[in-house]
Formats: structure tokens, sequence, C-alpha cells
């Protein structure tokens, strides 16, 4: 029972990672109809700056997540402006592309700027170390604290969404751009709006999760697979659904490693997707959109 | 071999919980242009739709030459002598017009990817016979110098007409044809006119017209069905559409039809 | 007079490869071999990518495949690399069929998605499969030999290569002009016009993964031999990256393309060898560069300013003069 609890709330720890990386795929996708290819990359590079920050500089924790989170937005911003704008009519091929060339330039500066130290960064812990019993589950502080900072996000941008004109000029560009911009919507504001927005979001799980993990060029696609990955399975328009995709996604693939085989950890999100999207297309949580000809 | 080429028995469809079509019959002869009418939201495109294969009705047949069609891939009910144009332009950007001809005779075509790619006689010979049909096909229509112009750089009435010429390439035996009409001018419009009729007069094809031209459909369709929420409510010559009380209500409404009949 | 024309300059450069080797040591040499095996993942992934419009992100996986197969065979089951390069290139396009069944009911977004899972986990299972695939560390493959050929290795594999490639991408040509690369384009293009037309989107969609998973695992078998080596880190994210530039670069949807592409990003990936940091800058740039600018790549820039380097979707009679006139005695539209 231990062991089982212990490895849900690993899992959902990591989920509410990568439901933060959805929630991130899936407010870009919601307002502009495209899926970012870099997230993961701004998850990193934000990460890397946030150790950059903390570490080397000194700049204290909050204070950190506050900057990180400004240069998350700040990336995000550029990314619209140098790949959607100027190619927000082309086809899909073309959209994803551009963002994954993004994507690598920033892994690759990535790596100039900061790879010359050793490949894997560590940041320090916030909180302390030692695991505390919560009733019958064990866990570490900081985990705690992601899945705090997590709910935190996930309520204040469902209440940006719902409740702001700005979050509701988001909703009203995603179900129709032509309408929105007929009505005044700024929609290339918007746009600008929800990249720099998704792109936060990943810069704050970044902070959220550096003292957990070590950082690394590379771990921005890793993040981006199963982050995408939970977006589907929730349906990659509903915000909910990413963060419960997210959970999924955390959650099977703790528990793969935990009972099958500690490898199996790695792939099982994988699996998994790939039987989602065989049985059900559309993702578990969204309704059938039929082909309007 | 039996006059009814096309018959629709009780369609029923919904989508979302919104019954979009309810108890649809519809008969077509060969070489009948029947004409498919009613206000806007009336359920004509679905109804195309599923004639086609894309969407599957909950309830109801088609019979297209006797054979269900229900179910079947759009491919396949294609294949069976079915063609389509759609409302909004479907012309293969990354060919020429040409080669968007072309590819409509591939349903009567046959070589493969071994036969195609180490071109071998019988890949060879298809291509040229491909090449002179489409160019008699452009013909037809009038746009012969147009063949090797990309197909995005043509005219909205002219990638219409090329789409028609498309689909009817293939030798279907029934057409169903979606606003062909719409956005082309008062020249246009009687050019179309004169197709459609060259095309059911010359190749005996079928057609099935959607259309809120109602010039048009007046002038050249053998018989009219009237759709209205989802509902047929009428069907028969245009003339006696024109004068069925149960259509004007659809379009003007109550009141207006008081003061239509008594005009 | 083109003089410049696309079947021209190929041909000049078939001609300086064929010619080359005397001139060239072994480093250039394995350069050269480097960049024939990518002009035929190019061409392979363009039909998918380009031609085919399908959003696929499992090419580098398929590469893999054709070499741990390749090598495999010949490791595991003590084959001789004759009978193992040909099993491997069919075992990646079997993979590459399988892959696109349920690939079909997806598009654009979804199928990345799927193809970049299949990517993944193919790569987990060269590293974690040990007991097979060797894991992380790979496998040497046994030495290849031309006897009775009285050519060395590196001699041999270039031009046997060099053959191949000549081979696939007539074919490839051959095809795009066809009635089955004007389907695939159709089904980029337009998927349910197509589909009125009576073209199955199953069956054009299984073809165009399967030939690029041919295409890749003939590269695959054929970058097994010139390593004499096989390890997981060829076949990643990096690697798909990499091919999806010189697609781009060359010129999606474009054969002789991916040629140009191919040779361009090898070149420089040789040139950036020793920064890795460097060579993800400059081909992440280089795909956004060119899919903002320069959407139908070089050949796009080519087909503007030198003659002779159309790629019609059909096969053209003949290069002389057009077909003539059709007489039409029918009335047309004109006539009233």
């Amino acid at each position: 029972m231990l062991l089982l609890s212990y490895l849900v709330m690993s899992g959902v720890t990591t989920g509410a990672l990568y439901a933060l990386i959805a929630l991130g795929i899936v407010v870009v996708n919601k307002a502009t109809g495209i899926i970012n290819f870099a997230q993961g990359e701004f998850f990193m590079f934000s990460g890397f700056v946030a150790w950059m920050l903390h570490v080397q500089m000194g700049v204290n924790y909050p204070l950190t997540f506050l900057l990180a989170a400004v240069v998350g937005f700040g990336l995000g911003c550029l990314t619209d402006r140098i790949a959607f704008r100027p190619i927000a009519k082309t086809d899909v091929v073309s959209l994803v592309l551009a963002t994954v060339g993004i994507a690598f330039m920033l892994k690759g500066l990535a790596r100039v700027i900061w790879g010359g130290k050793a490949d894997y960064l560590s940041f320090p812990p916030i909180t302390s170390t030692d695991p505390m019993m919560i009733g019958n589950v064990m866990v570490i502080p900081q985990q705690l604290a992601v899945l705090a900072g997590t709910v935190a996000i996930v309520v204040i941008f469902t209440a940006f969404f719902r409740l702001t004109r700005a979050g509701k000029m988001m909703q009203a560009t995603a179900d129709n751009a032509r309408a929105a911009t007929l009505v005044g919507i700024r929609t290339d504001r918007i746009y600008t709006l929800a990249f720099g927005t998704g792109a936060a979001i990943a810069a704050a799980a970044a902070v959220l999760t550096a003292p957990l993990t070590l950082l690394y060029p590379d771990i921005g696609f890793a993040f981006f697979v199963k982050g995408f990955a939970a977006a589907v399975l929730g349906g990659l328009m509903s915000l909910p659904g990413a963060v419960l995709g997210g959970l999924i996604v955390g959650v099977v693939e703790s528990l793969a490693g935990g009972y099958i085989h500690s490898s199996v950890m790695e792939v099982s999100p994988f699996v998994v997707i790939m039987i989602v999207l065989v049985l059900r297309p559309t993702g578990l949580l969204s309704f059938n959109k039929i082909r309007r000809v | 071999m039996s006059a009814t080429l096309l018959s629709v028995r009780d369609v029923h469809i919904t989508f979302g919980g919104v019954r979009v079509l309810e108890g649809i019959d519809l008969d077509a002869s060969r070489g009948e242009i029947r004409g498919l009418i009613g206000p806007n939201g009336a359920g004509k495109t679905t109804l195309l739709n599923i004639i086609c294969g894309i969407h599957r009705p909950q309830k109801g047949d088609v019979l297209l030459d006797g054979i269900s069609i229900v179910g079947r891939k759009p491919s396949e009910i294609a294949r069976l002598g079915l063609g389509r144009t759609f409302q909004a332009s479907q012309m293969f950007g990354g060919m020429t017009v040409l080669e968007n001809l072309i590819i409509g005779l591939h349903r009567r075509t046959s070589s493969g990817l071994l036969s195609a790619g180490l071109k071998l006689k019988r890949h060879r010979r298809e291509e040229a016979e491909m090449e002179e049909a489409a160019r008699r096909a452009l013909a037809f229509v009038g746009m012969s110098e147009l063949a090797e112009r990309p197909a995005t750089a043509l005219s909205f009435g002219q990638q219409r007409v090329v789409e028609i010429a498309r689909t009817l390439i293939g030798d279907p035996m029934i057409v169903l044809l979606d606003e062909p009409a719409v956005g082309l001018s008062a020249n246009r419009l009687t050019e179309l006119d004169g197709l459609l009729r060259r095309i059911r007069d010359q190749k005996g094809v079928t057609l099935i017209l959607i259309e809120h031209a109602i010039r048009l459909v007046m002038d050249i369709c053998d018989q009219v069905t009237v759709l209205s929420s989802g509902r047929r409510i009428a069907d028969g010559t245009p003339l006696a559409i024109r004068n069925d009380r149960g259509v004007i209500e659809a379009y003007l409404g109550k009141d207006l039809r008081a003061r239509h009949q008594a005009s | 007079m083109t003089p410049f024309s696309r079947r021209n300059v190929l041909l000049a450069l078939l001609a300086i490869a064929i010619a080359a080797p005397p001139f060239a040591n072994f480093y250039h040499l394995f350069v050269a071999n480097l960049v024939v095996i990518y002009v035929l993942l190019a061409i392979g992934l363009n039909i998918l990518v380009g031609y085919a419009g399908q959003l696929a992100f499992a090419n580098a996986a398929m590469f893999g495949i054709g070499a741990y197969a390749t090598g495999l065979l010949q490791v595991q089951l003590g084959w001789s690399f004759w009978l193992a390069f040909p099993s491997g290139a069919f075992i990646a396009m079997a993979v590459g069929l399988a892959i696109s069944l349920p690939a079909l009911r997806l598009s654009g977004l979804y199928l990345a998605l799927s193809t970049l899972a299949f990517a993944q986990a193919t790569q987990w299972v060269f590293l974690h499969w040990e007991s097979v695939t060797f894991g992380a560390g790979g496998f040497k493959t046994p030495p290849l030999s031309f006897a009775p050929l009285p050519i060395t290795k590196p001699l041999g594999l270039y031009y046997l290569s060099l053959a191949l490639s000549v081979g696939l991408f007539m074919f490839a040509q051959n095809l795009v002009a066809s009635r089955v690369g004007r389907a695939l384009v159709a089904v980029r293009d337009g998927e349910v016009a197509a589909e009125s037309l009576g073209i199955d989107l199953l069956r054009y969609k299984a073809l165009a993964f399967g030939v690029s998973g041919f295409y890749a695992g003939i590269a695959g078998g054929l970058y097994s031999a010139l390593l004499n080596f096989v390890a997981p880190e060829g076949f990643d994210l990096f690697q798909m990256v990499l091919q999806k530039s010189m697609i781009v670069v060359g010129g999606l949807g474009s054969v002789a393309g991916a040629v140009l592409g191919a040779g361009i990003i090898i070149v420089l990936l040789e040139a950036l060898r020793a920064f890795k940091g460097l060579q993800e800058i400059v081909f992440g740039g280089l795909l956004v560069i060119f899919v903002l600018f320069m959407r139908g790549g070089l050949v796009s820039v080519i087909k503007r300013h030198v003659r002779g380097w159309e790629e019609p979707l059909r096969l053209v009679q003949s290069t002389a003069a057009p077909a003539p006139e059709v007489i039409d005695t029918r009335p047309s539209v004109a006539d009233r």
C-alpha cells in the first residue's frame, strides 16, 4: 500500500508537470489552432535561465520564478512573431516545421550558452529533501510545492479564461477568428498573448521542477511529447482535459515503472498514446468533430 | 435496367442530438436533372453528403442503380459511378489544370506502384490516353488555353467549371452538384446553364443540383425536391413547386405568403 | 536550349560522383557515401511529407530499423550482408506499412503525435532490448567484402550506394509523374475531393508510408555497412529534424530537391561536426528560414531563373513541340 501510494504520488507530481506542459500546448492551440512544437524547449530554456539566476547569480527563488516566467513569456512572443504570424495562413506541415525549427534553435542556443559546463545542471532543493508522511502517504515537500504550484496555475488560468476580458477574447478568437476580427478583437495580439502565456506556463513548470530533476538541453523534447500526449488525451481544446491528461500520463508512467520494470517507465506513455489514438483518434474527452464539407 | 437510378429511402440523420434530416425520400431517374432546394439549414448538403458516403444515416437506405450504398466508403461509391462537386473550391492546388482533369480519370485507370515506377508500357499507354481525354474534356468546356496553368491561377468561376469537368471525365452515371452557381456572374450563369444541359443531353448523366439560384433551377430542372428544416416538403415539377403553398411558406414565412397570394 | 536543365545538372553531378573516387581521400569518400545515403532518405521522406502531405515523424526510426535489421540479421543469425540487406529494407517497409494502418484515421497533428510516439518507442527498443539489440553501446557488423570483385570495401560500397540511389531516384521520379503521384498530391491537397474521385485514401497513404519505409530501410542497410557499426543515437530526433530540413531546403514536393537538400545539409553537418549546439542552431534556423521565405525550397528558386526544372505530375510524351491543338467540332460554351 505504501508502494502504491508512493508511486501514485510520484506519478501525480510528474503528471502535474506534464499537465502544465499540456496546458501551455492547449492554450496556444485554443487560440491559434496549432500545436507549438517548441513548448518543450521553452520549458528547458527557462529552466536554464532560472538556474543561471538562482544558482549562478544568487537571485532568490520567488524572484527567479517571476523572472523565468517573464523570459518564457518573451520567448513565446518571439516565436509568435517569427514562426507563426508570417505563415499563419499556410498549412499544418509548414507551421509545425517552423516551430520545430525554433525548438532546435533554442536547444542549440542553450547548449552553446550553458553546455560548456557540465551537460547536466542541478538545482539545489528549495524545501527540505526529507520525505514526510501525510497519513499513509509518503511525500517529499518539493512534490507538494509542485502540486500546489500547478493547482494555483490551473486555477489562475481557468479564472483568466472565464472571467477576464482578455481571456474571453481568446476564447472568441479560438472559436471563430474571422468573427472575432469583425467584432474588433485584435486577433494578432491575441495570438501573441497566447504564445506568450503558453510559454510562461512552461517556464513556471520548469522552475517548479528544477529542484526535483536535472536540467539538460535535451530534456525539452521528451517533456514535449508527453505533454502533447497528455493534451491529446484531454482533447486538445480543453484546459481541464489537459490537466487530467497530464495526471494520467504521469501516473501510468509511475505505475508501469514500479510494477512492471523501471525501464518501461520511459516508454509507457508512448505506448499508451499510440493505443489511445488507434482507438479514439480524437482523444478521450473531446466530442467527435463532424467533417463539414 | 430500371429508370430509377438513385433512390433515397426514409433517411434519418442526427448530429450531436440535433435531428438534421428526417424521413427523406427521393427518386431520381436516369438522365434527369433534379433540383434540391430549400431555405438555409434545411439539410441539403447533408443529404448530398449521405448519398456520396461522407455521413452515415442512422436510419434509411440509399440505392444506386439498385445497389445499397449506405455504409460504403466515399471512394467506393465514387467508383460505382457517382460524382460530386463541392461548395468550396476543391481544386488540387499542387497541380495544373490539365493534371486536375487527368486525376479525374483515376478510377478508370489502373496502373499501380510498380507499373508506374518502372515506367512500363501499360503505364505509358494509359498516360497518353488520359492526357488526350483530358484535353478533350477541357475543350468541351471551352478552356483549352488554360491547360498548363496552375490550378490556383484560375478565377473562381473558371475553377468551378473545371471541377465539373473533372467530375465528368470519369464518366459517372450521376453527379451531385453543390451550389455550382454560387458566386457566378450573370454571364457565367448562362454558360453554366448551357453546360449543364449539354452534359445531360450529350452524356446522359443524371444530375442532382443544390441551388439557391431559383431561376436556374426553374429553367433546367426536370424535377425539384424541396427540403425545409430536415423534412421533405414538396416534390414535383418546377411549375408545381412554384405554386406550392408549403414551399412559399418555407421561404417567405406565413405573413408574406398571405401577401404573395393576395398579389 | 536548356543547358542547365534539371536533367543535365543531375547528370553532371552523377558524372562527377562516378569519376571522383580516384581523386578523393578516405574521408571524402565517406562523406560522399553519406550524402548518397541521405539522398535516399530524403527522396523517401519527400514522397510521404512533400507529395502525400502526411506530417509523419517516423522516418528516422525506419532508418534505424533498416540499419538494425540488416546488422542483426548478420550478427545474430549469421546471414550474409547480401541477404540481410534487402531483408532489412523489406522489414523497414513492413513496419512502415504497419504504422500507417492506424495512422490512416489520423490527420495532421494526431498523426504527428503518433509517429513521434512511435519514434520514441523505437528508440527505447533499440536501447533496452539488450539481448537482441546490444543496447546503448551498439554493435559492430561483420566487415563487408565485395569478393570476387577486385574492389575495396569503401569503393565498392560507394558505387553500390550510388547505383541504388540512381535507380531509386528514377523510380521515384517515374512514380510522381504518374497516376500514383497525382493521387498522392490529391490526397494532400483535398482529401474529400480525392475520395469523391474514387481515390482510396487508405491505400494511397499506406503506399506513401510503405515507399518511404522502403527507401529508409535501404538507406539504413547501407549506413550500417558504411559505419560497420549500429547504435541507437544515429536514429533519434536530431536525425529526424535533419531529414526534414533536407526536404524543406531542397523543396517539398520535388524529387530533385531531395538530392540538393541532402547534399547541402550533409556538407553543413560535417563542417559543423565539432559543435553540436551550433549544428542545432543552423538546422533549426534553416528550417525556419526556408519555411518562412522559400516554402518551395531551392528548387522553387531555381525554377524561376533556369529553364528545364519543371516537374510535371504527368508523363510528358515528348520534349519536342507541344501536343497538337485538339480540333473540337462540337459546339463550345461560346456558341449560343
